[in-house]
């Protein structure tokens, strides 16, 4: 290079820079803004977060929060430590709350429908606009008031917001409540009626008990109540009197089955032949505390493991020990969950581990099962049953019987299998409302939609099953101001009601529905003498009460004790306790079990980017849908992990990428149930499959609860792929990761 | 025939050029930025804070309570200026944002980035005068940054004054 240029490019130099600067110069922008009060609220301090007590309503568990608010946001939430049913812990459902709030696809204020039904098209409308179409609709049925339908999940939980939503029916003079809630305990509850006289979930006392056999239920997931099981489970295993034994029952392993001594892997649908032939078994050997044990040895004939071995596919010496195991450990302990709750014949099976519990002298006593007192609030307790399921609810509208529905709380587009037709049905129902948050599947086909407030920002209280032993009164509290034009689910069903007239108006609180809570609380606090102790006036207990989130004082009801009677459960258990599986076995070669993971749930955490991001505790699978085959299965199909493959039952087929499981039985695939969804949102729309759709559509005639373990499928192989999960290999493969020994192993270094 | 040589050169030109206007826009953003904006409402902490003696925390409510000090909310500058001053230009403004209940975007002469974690109660209860870091702020007519916030700064008076913990980089980056 010449010195010339040297020169010139110094030049060139130094002059870009002097323009870079000018330019930043000049484009700088003028710095951030700070923006005061203009008049600043009381209990806030800017920077500085102040905690709310409320309850965490992903569940129906009923566990106390308390949710920081850092100016006026609603920033993290976590357990409340003073209430009995979480003791300050949570699971990532409930961490997850806040991405129900500022979840951007959330509705932000009442819309009509623009385009065609189950587009999910809607334009926005005044309150006024809103209230008064739905109002004028209803007064357009006061001659035949019970076409007005109601569709809702189990609500009765949720104390006084069910109230009034109860009343405003009954006002309005239609006795037509339909309740779907795919994941609920409806079987279980009747199965406890049924065979102990129990009319709530009793208390199972997990954190006592010795020796916990469970059939399918995966406490530590999504069974009753998580984390209240969790802690409990962390008790019986290391707290104070030495490590009790968990022996899980299950086709597919669990999380809970993952963290268990012993796994089971009984034949899909006999987990209640098993219950029995332990029951059975321990009779035999003498082993029964139950006075009756006579009676049962007749009853149980059937079910000697001789014979059952063969149809539970468990050896009969297995059995034997089993038995031996749970009658001699005290006290032992029995539940049972999850894929016997779906079972087409699910309280039979729930009732034969009642008789389990019966003859092994497990209910009643501390570290068995608890009956229940009776909650608080008098709130009315309908048992789920035929009147009010998805079934009767079909042919209804089928029928034209229908005119007006309101949904609240249910999804049953994506939470019922395609063989119920419900979308059929929607579309022969002339006028629709929704009281829904989201645009979800059912909410697409509404014609109206009020959105309520999400449970930050209202007002309730709830009297949850099966709580701490008892139902802790739960107080929910607005933690933040509404973020959108909104209204409390209360006060949506009070304004309706009013602007109805007639009865239905005469029939509602006159206040507003924060009110008409304090007054019902009113009344209990007048009522129960314990709430008074330590609180001379209301007003006192009241404020109390929001700040610590409830009231668990003592409980001046005793539980009644109950037993099981062999008069009581015959009738459920003359017939084989076995469920049935559609399809046939030379055609459908696999048992297809549904399970509920502990993240999605029924299908509703799928709007939340945080719960899509955290993998699968069993599979480390993220963001879409896979299918648990055995490794023996898949290599005899030519499937490996990643490939796309199709599972086809008679009544339909899905597409999933498979995962090859350790932890299954052979002749058993798993499907987790909760994405595939096709409206709900950016984050849940158009994301993997829904398993629920290729179900038939068969409920339990009893409870009207939907059969979700209930087919045979094939599998075939369709292309590969690549399965987005978080480990490498789910084995060590000899890299000696975490060091093992045997029990002897380990006394023997120690000594 | 083209010049291969002559493109080479253009093109060195370009980058060269290129890269300092870069330096040179950086040099503006990082190591050159308006310590002293205009603010939308001709305060002076001269008149408030010095010749009216108006202690800092009259004004800024939450600094020895909370990591930020507290920009005055409306209503607290409508306390006094009811009465005070009604007359004068800038107070007419500040009624205009009262009456139209508007407030007031002041801006930010202090700015720290999301990441550090740094709180005015701690220096404030560790007895610190507010002069240490914004400098004489009751000698300003509008208020100017003297400290260059920048980590080396922070360090320095955290090993001067011995703090403990002081050079843990959890204290302040949590």
């Amino acid at each position: 290079m010449k010195r010339r240029d040297f020169l010139k490019y110094i030049g060139i130099g130094g002059a870009g820079t002097g323009l870079g600067y000018l330019f930043g110069k000049v484009t700088q922008s003028p710095g951030n803004k700070l923006i005061p009060y203009l008049i600043p609220p009381e209990d806030i301090i800017p920077g500085v977060g102040a905690y709310y007590a409320t309850f965490c309503t992903e569940c129906s568990a009923g566990c106390g929060i308390l949710v920081k608010v850092m100016d006026g946001r609603a920033r993290k939430i976590e357990g409340n430590p003073r209430h009995p049913v979480n003791k300050g812990k949570l699971c990532m459902r409930g961490q997850a709350g806040v991405q129900g709030l500022y979840n951007p696809d959330r509705i932000k204020a009442p819309m009509k429908r623009s385009g065609e039904r189950g587009t999910g098209q809607f334009v926005e409308i005044s309150w006024d606009d809103a209230v008064s179409t739905l109002a004028k609709n209803l007064t357009e049925l006061n001659k035949k008031p019970e076409q007005l339908y109601l569709l809702t999940s189990d609500m009765r939980r949720r104390g006084h917001q069910h109230t009034v939503a109860s009343s405003f029916m009954s006002g309005f003079g239609s006795p037509n409540i339909i309740r779907h809630d795919l994941l609920g305990p409806g079987n279980l509850e009747f199965a406890n009626h049924a065979s102990m006289g129990l009319s709530a979930i009793p208390h199972y006392d997990i954190e006592n008990t010795r020796y916990l056999l469970s059939f399918g239920a995966d406490f530590s997931s999504a069974w009753l109540s998580p984390v209240s099981y969790g802690h409990a489970y962390g008790q019986m295993r290391q707290g104070g009197n030495g490590r009790g034994k968990l022996v899980q029952v299950e086709p597919r392993m669990s999380l809970t089955g993952a963290n268990a001594d012993e796994w089971v892997a009984a034949r899909p649908g006999t987990e209640g032949v098993l219950s029995l032939s332990i029951a059975y078994a321990i009779i035999e050997k003498g082993l029964s505390r139950a006075g009756d044990a006579g009676s049962w040895r007749s009853a149980l004939g059937a079910y000697r493991p001789s014979e059952a071995a063969k149809t539970v596919d468990v050896s009969e010496e297995r059995i034997y020990s089993l038995a031996k195991e749970f009658a001699q450990a005290r006290p032992s302990l029995a539940i049972s969950g999850g894929n016997l709750e779906g079972y087409e014949n699910g309280p039979s099976c729930h009732m034969a581990v009642s008789v389990l519990n019966h003859v092994a002298g497990n209910i009643g006593i501390k570290g068995g099962v608890i009956p229940s007192p009776e909650a608080l609030a008098s709130a009315p307790h309908p048992m789920t049953g035929p009147k009010n399921s998805l079934s009767r609810f079909a042919a209804d509208a089928e029928a034209g019987r229908i005119k007006t529905l309101i949904v609240s709380g249910s999804n049953p587009v994506f939470t019922a299998p395609k063989a119920a037709k419900v979308e059929d049905a929607l579309a022969k129902i002339p006028f629709i409302a929704s009281f829904s948050s989201y645009i979800d599947e059912t909410t697409a086909y509404a014609d109206i939609i009020l959105p309520p407030h999400h449970p930050l920002e209202d007002w309730g209280d709830e009297f949850s099953e099966p709580g701490a032993g008892f139902a802790p009164a739960t107080v929910m509290q607005p933690v933040v101001s509404p973020l959108y034009d909104t209204k409390g689910l209360g006060d949506i069903f009070i304004m309706v009601g009013k602007a109805v007239g007639g009865k239905t108006a005469a029939r509602m609180p006159s206040a507003e529905f924060k009110d008409y809570l304090r007054g019902s609380w009113k009344e209990m606090y007048a009522k129960n003498r314990a709430m008074a102790a330590g609180a001379p006036t209301f007003d006192e207990f009241w404020i109390r009460t929001l700040s610590e989130g409830g009231w668990w004082g003592a409980e001046s009801v005793k539980p009644r004790c109950a037993a099981v009677s062999v008069h009581a459960v015959k009738e459920h258990l003359s017939k084989s306790v076995a469920a049935e599986f559609e399809g046939d076995e030379k055609a459908y070669p696999f048992y297809l079990m549904l399970y509920p993971q502990a993240a999605m749930r029924d299908g509703s955490g799928a709007l939340s980017p945080w719960l899509q991001e955290m993998p699968d505790p069993m599979t480390s699978v993220v963001w879409g849908s896979w299918v648990e085959i055995n490794g023996k299965t898949a290599a005899s199909l030519g499937i490996s992990e990643g490939d796309v493959v199709s599972i086809e039952s008679p009544f339909g087929k899905i597409t999933a990428q498979a995962y090859l499981a350790p932890g299954i039985r052979p002749d058993t695939i798993a499907v987790p149930i909760g994405q595939g969804h096709r409206q709900y949102g950016r984050y849940a729309k158009d994301r993997g499959a829904n398993p629920i759709e290729i179900l038939p559509f068969k409920e339990n005639p009893k409870t009207g609860q939907i059969a979700v373990n209930s087919t045979r499928v094939k599998v075939t192989k369709i292309g590969n792929g690549r399965l987005v999960k978080q480990e490498g290999a789910a084995r060590e493969l000899g890299r000696d990761i975490v060091k093992t020994m045997t029990p002897a192993e380990f006394e023997r270094i120690k000594g | 025939m083209l010049n291969i040589k002559a493109i080479i050169y253009v093109a060195a030109g370009v980058v060269v050029f290129g890269a300092a206007f870069g330096i040179g826009y950086a040099l503006n953003t990082y190591y050159s930025p308006d310590l002293d904006p205009v603010q939308p409402i001709n305060f002076s902490h001269k008149i408030h804070a010095g010749d009216n003696k108006i202690p800092c925390i009259y004004c800024h409510i939450y600094a020895d309570r909370s990591r930020v000090s507290g920009v005055p909310n409306v209503q607290r500058c409508m306390g006094c200026h009811k009465i005070i001053k009604t007359d004068s230009p800038e107070i007419i403004k500040l009624t205009g944002y009262w009456e139209r209940k508007e407030p007031i975007a002041w801006v930010k002469v202090h700015n720290l980035p999301d990441h550090v974690g740094f709180t005015h109660k701690r220096h404030i209860k560790a007895g610190l005068d507010c002069k240490l870091c914004h400098g004489d702020v009751a000698s300003m007519s509008r208020v100017k940054r003297v400290s260059s916030l920048q980590m080396g700064w922070c360090l320095n008076c955290h090993e001067k004054r011995e703090v403990v913990n002081g050079k843990d980089c959890w204290t302040c980056h949590q």
